[in-house]
């Protein structure tokens, strides 16, 4: 990889390099975005159908929060419930969260970082954009058909029995995991091949390690969960009897075959985030990541990991007990890399000079309820603690402690973060602070009263429940206001800079990462030269006044 | 836009002209080395989920045959062993082809690749066509996945006659041909799209494409088909060749 | 002005640089030696199939998967290039296998022990009947079973 012939840019315009000029400017027309092979304006499209995916899902759960509202039915019936929270879980999950951070912020930073001019493979990038949105045209037909009723688990034998549309839908995360598949073969070769000279592994972002730890999820889990759905369809359609204890076949076994993408896919879903978070927070507190190795390796770690640990979502379903014991003392394990993530963080921000911007805030806020997400997910691992808490609002409020507290909250910062890098604009910091501390109070109120819902045995996915549980349930749907309220006063703000926001410098973070080091926006081959790596991208002692300077 | 740091770069400057992207090269590359290297990771890294992909099977007929040990040795008697090991040669014998091809194409030999990418795409042709008598055979004797097994199709193949005789089978024989018909369906599904993609590839080393300094796309291609054998090597004996 | 020119060379940094000419260079094999790898395939193809003709027991599978994987082995390292392939793209390959290994072995870990722990402690949940926990796949009857095709008349994982 020589730095010796990268000087070839297919515009016609380089030889008259305009300061004005950006990704963003440099062809027009509706065509020019559609077919374009810039890897930075098809994460822009993926953002905004990713944007699209977190609204409906983000409706469907307001929905859900507010049937929950009174005992009995309040707006709607229980049919129309159990598809209510089925949508919001199906979308939530393929539709938003998986493609979030990888595909939508990482596809426009990634090879930035790298100091790369795009990803290894251009077209295969545009067309797992096609892919994700064919598959997510299934799902939306499979909503109006009927939509599905199963929960986002599809569990056997109920999902080969139920009336409602499970095969458009399952065919749509069939395809859309494909898209996720070819996202990862994309940025592990990029990683691999396309680091720009002087980009050693040891200097790599810890948001690039965190997309390669991805990566390796996406590739080694996601076509499992291709041919799970493959079987699921067969049974359903032909009967062929594998998931079927009817006709001799084990559902148990279908858990197995679902948990052991759908596990590993909880890792593709919060690495990413956790990859943010350093950017942030090295960033906002003007220092480099403590122990970063540590930190880089603990992204591998729980890749390699999360395929070890599936089990623990069978502990009531029948499994074998050695099974159970082997899962148990595996998902502990986890335990260890998540840890070394948050001392570091935390270590990192001992003594920086902290600056409270509002990605920072949603950084701050990561690290808070991820830690809480996490250490419950301890609590469920106990193999006679989840006898108890399995199914509850419990584990409801552990996952979107780590899916929302966690992940989402990454992406909102690192959408913020990075969006004077998109756009070239600034969006106004005290409304975006207001829409931060809407949805950090409302989210900690909606699911912090669920724990407390499902250690007194509130079990989910129902559509009643008793009259003592009544007040908690109410707190609970308030709380999903202030959520809604916050991301909404977020994507106005956002919208709003995009039209009247004030052009925004270079480097509006004085950061020191290598994104921020080439013009804001980037120009169609990122660098206007090809940059030469001489220090790692949280080296603020070695980084000049000049790079550190907004312009 | 050429500029002081890159010009710099300690031995290459002599060579940036020589090399400086042939019309193969995409403009995201330095090198044709760099960008050779980086389809083959990222076809290896396909191939891996293509593994995985096929492994759930692997799993799920693992666990029924030993659960239903008897089901499985019966049932795999119905198949028939002289169709299942043609294919299997005839399989082997396209990936040598196939591995002739890549090696011709690395020779720069364009007619010769051309005529092994033809034998191969040949031999996939007579795969599907082999697998399809059996198929027709299964089709007729009932012996089809889940619900449908032991239904006479009789519209698709021809109708079975009245006496036709129906071998007595243990239970769970359905959960076998489910298996194997799964496993044999997901396989054509990949030699299917294999004859698309040689197919692709034969026209573009036709219209001269591809050199000696450029053969990737045929050394993909048959990466791919060789992971189609791989898989059959592993489903003819699982299949076909219990006791 | 782009700040990119600050990551100066001057700074000094190990920065690689290949000193190669950046052409494409693969090891070539010999026409010959492909010919005797299918014939190698050819003949464990056979040998595969004679080896099922003969009785023996549970060694049966794993014979069958060891020559599926020695065919595997040569198909991989020699049509596929995997011998002289990079370091990395082998443990991709050998990683997936491995995941592979994982998928299989915890997944028969509990379908081959189901019930195990409950006959090991004399569990009894019938306690009208006193019989054990059920474990794994019971035998069951489908003499009532609409479900199973006509010549299944009676149950059981006998051969009938």
């Amino acid at each position: 990889m020589g730095a010796a012939t990268t000087t070839h840019v297919p515009t016609a315009s380089h030889d008259t390099p305009d300061p004005n000029e950006n990704y963003l400017t440099v062809t027009k027309g509706v065509w020019s975005w559609l077919a374009t092979l810039d890897h930075k304006r098809i994460g822009v499209m993926y953002l905004v159908l990713v944007t699209a995916a977190f609204l409906l899902g983000g409706i469907f759960a307001l929905l859900v929060r507010l049937e929950l509202f009174t005992r009995g039915e309040t707006i709607m019936g229980a049919e129309t419930y159990n598809r209510m929270f089925t949508l919001h879980g199906v979308v939530m999950v393929f539709l938003f969260i998986i493609p979030s951070i990888p595909a939508a912020l990482g596809n426009i930073i990634l090879p930035i970082q790298l100091g790369a001019k795009d990803v290894a493979f251009p077209r295969l990038n545009l067309m797992s954009l096609y892919i994700y949105a064919f598959g997510a045209c299934f799902a939306v037909y499979s909503m109006l058909t009927g939509a599905v009723d199963t929960g986002w688990t599809f569990y056997t034998p109920y999902s080969t029995t139920t009336h409602s549309a499970v095969i458009p839908m399952i065919m749509g995360a069939f395809i859309m995991g494909f898209s996720s598949i070819l996202t990862g073969v994309n940025f592990l070769a990029t990683v691999h091949k396309m680091r720009a000279p002087g980009l050693t592994w040891t200097r790599l972002p810890l948001f690039i390690w965190g997309l390669y730890a991805t990566s390796i999820i996406q590739i080694l889990a996601t076509p499992v969960l291709a041919i799970t759905l493959l079987l699921l369809t067969c049974e359903r359609a032909f009967g062929i009897g594998i998931f079927d204890p009817k006709l001799g076949g084990d559902p148990v076994l279908f858990q197995h075959f679902f948990w052991f993408y759908s596990h590993p896919a909880v890792y593709i879903m919060i690495v990413p985030g956790m990859a943010v978070i350093n950017e942030i927070l090295s960033t906002f507190s003007h220092r480099a990541i403590y122990g970063y190795m540590f930190v880089a390796m603990s992204s591998i770690a729980l890749a390699v990991l999360g395929f070890l640990v599936w089990g623990h979502h069978l502990f009531v379903s029948g499994m074998s007990e050695y099974a159970m014991m082997v899962f148990s003392a595996l998902t502990f394990l986890v335990a260890i890399p998540s840890g070394v993530k948050v001392f570091s963080w935390v270590a990192t921000l001992y003594k920086g000079s902290i600056r409270l911007a509002s990605p920072m805030l949603y950084a701050l806020a990561f690290i808070f309820q991820f830690t809480i997400g996490g250490l419950t997910g301890v609590f469920l691992g106990m193999l006679a603690i989840d006898v108890h808490l399995h199914d509850t609002y419990f584990v409801v409020a552990h996952f979107h402690y780590v899916m929302v507290g966690g992940t989402v909250f990454a992406f909102v910062g690192g959408l913020q973060y990075w969006w004077p890098k998109f756009t070239g604009k600034l969006y106004n910091e005290l409304v975006a602070k207001i829409g931060f501390w809407f949805a950090f109070v409302g989210f900690n109120v909606t699911f912090g009263i669920q724990f407390v819902l499902g250690s007194r045995g509130m079990p989910r996915r129902y559509y009643d429940y008793l009259p003592q549980f009544e007040k908690f349930h109410q707190i609970s749907t308030v709380g999903s206001w202030f959520i809604g309220t916050g991301f909404l006063i977020v994507g106005i703000n956002l919208m709003y800079s995009l039209f009247k926001g004030k052009k925004s410098p270079r480097n509006p973070w004085n950061s020191a990462a290598l994104e921020w080091q080439t013009p804001t926006p980037p120009p169609l081959a990122n660098f206007t030269k090809v940059p030469v790596i001489t220090r790692g991208p949280y080296d603020y002692h070695l980084a000049t006044e000049a790079e550190l300077a907004e312009d | 836009m050429s500029d002081a740091i890159t010009s710099e770069a300690p031995g290459s400057d002599h060579e940036e002209h020589e090399h400086a992207h042939p019309k193969f090269l995409a403009h995201h590359f330095d090198t044709p080395a760099q960008q050779f290297d980086t389809a083959k990771l990222g076809m290896w890294a396909f191939l891996a989920q293509e593994l995985l992909f096929f492994s759930g099977l692997f799993v799920a007929y693992g666990i029924y045959r030993s659960w239903y040990p008897e089901t499985f040795a019966v049932c795999s008697h119905l198949l028939s062993r002289p169709m299942g090991g043609a294919n299997t040669i005839v399989l082997l014998f396209s990936s040598w082809t196939a591995a002739m091809a890549v090696r011709c194409a690395q020779l720069g030999q364009q007619k010769n690749t051309s005529r092994f990418l033809i034998v191969t795409i040949i031999c996939a042709f007579m795969f599907l066509f082999i697998k399809y008598l059996e198929y027709g055979h299964k089709f007729h004797e009932g012996l089809l996945p889940g619900n449908y097994f032991g239904h006479q199709y009789g519209g698709i193949f021809g109708s079975i006659p009245a006496d036709a005789e129906v071998p007595d089978l243990p239970a769970k024989a359905h959960i076998y041909f489910g298996i194997y018909f799964i496993m044999t369906g997901v396989h054509a599904l990949h030699v299917m799209v294999g004859i698309g993609v040689l197919i692709w590839i034969w026209r573009r080393n036709e219209r001269g494409e591809f050199s000696k300094e450029y053969f990737t796309p045929v050394d993909i291609a048959a990466l791919y088909w060789h992971l189609v054998d791989l898989i059959w090597i592993y489903l003819f004996p699982l299949l076909y060749l219990i006791d | 002005m782009s700040a990119e020119n600050l990551h100066d060379r001057s700074v000094h940094a190990p920065v690689e640089i290949h000193q190669d000419d950046g052409a494409v260079h693969v090891h070539i094999a010999s026409a010959k030696f492909y010919v005797a790898i299918f014939l190698a395939l050819v003949c464990l193809t056979l040998l595969t199939i004679g080896v099922a003709y003969v009785p023996l027991g549970k060694m049966n599978l794993v014979v069958a998967v060891v020559i599926a994987s020695t065919k595997a082995a040569l198909v991989a390292t020699f049509f596929m290039h995997l011998r002289h392939e990079a370091k990395f793209n082998v443990l991709m390959f050998i990683g997936a296998l491995l995941f592979i290994g994982v998928f299989f072995a915890y997944t028969m870990n509990d379908t081959e022990r189901r019930g195990e722990l409950d006959d090991a402690q004399g569990v009894e949940v019938f306690s009208e009947t006193g019989k054990a926990a059920p474990g794994g796949q019971p035998v069951m009857s489908h003499e009532d079973d609409e479900h199973m095709p006509r010549h299944l008349a009676t149950g059981g994982s006998e051969v009938k």
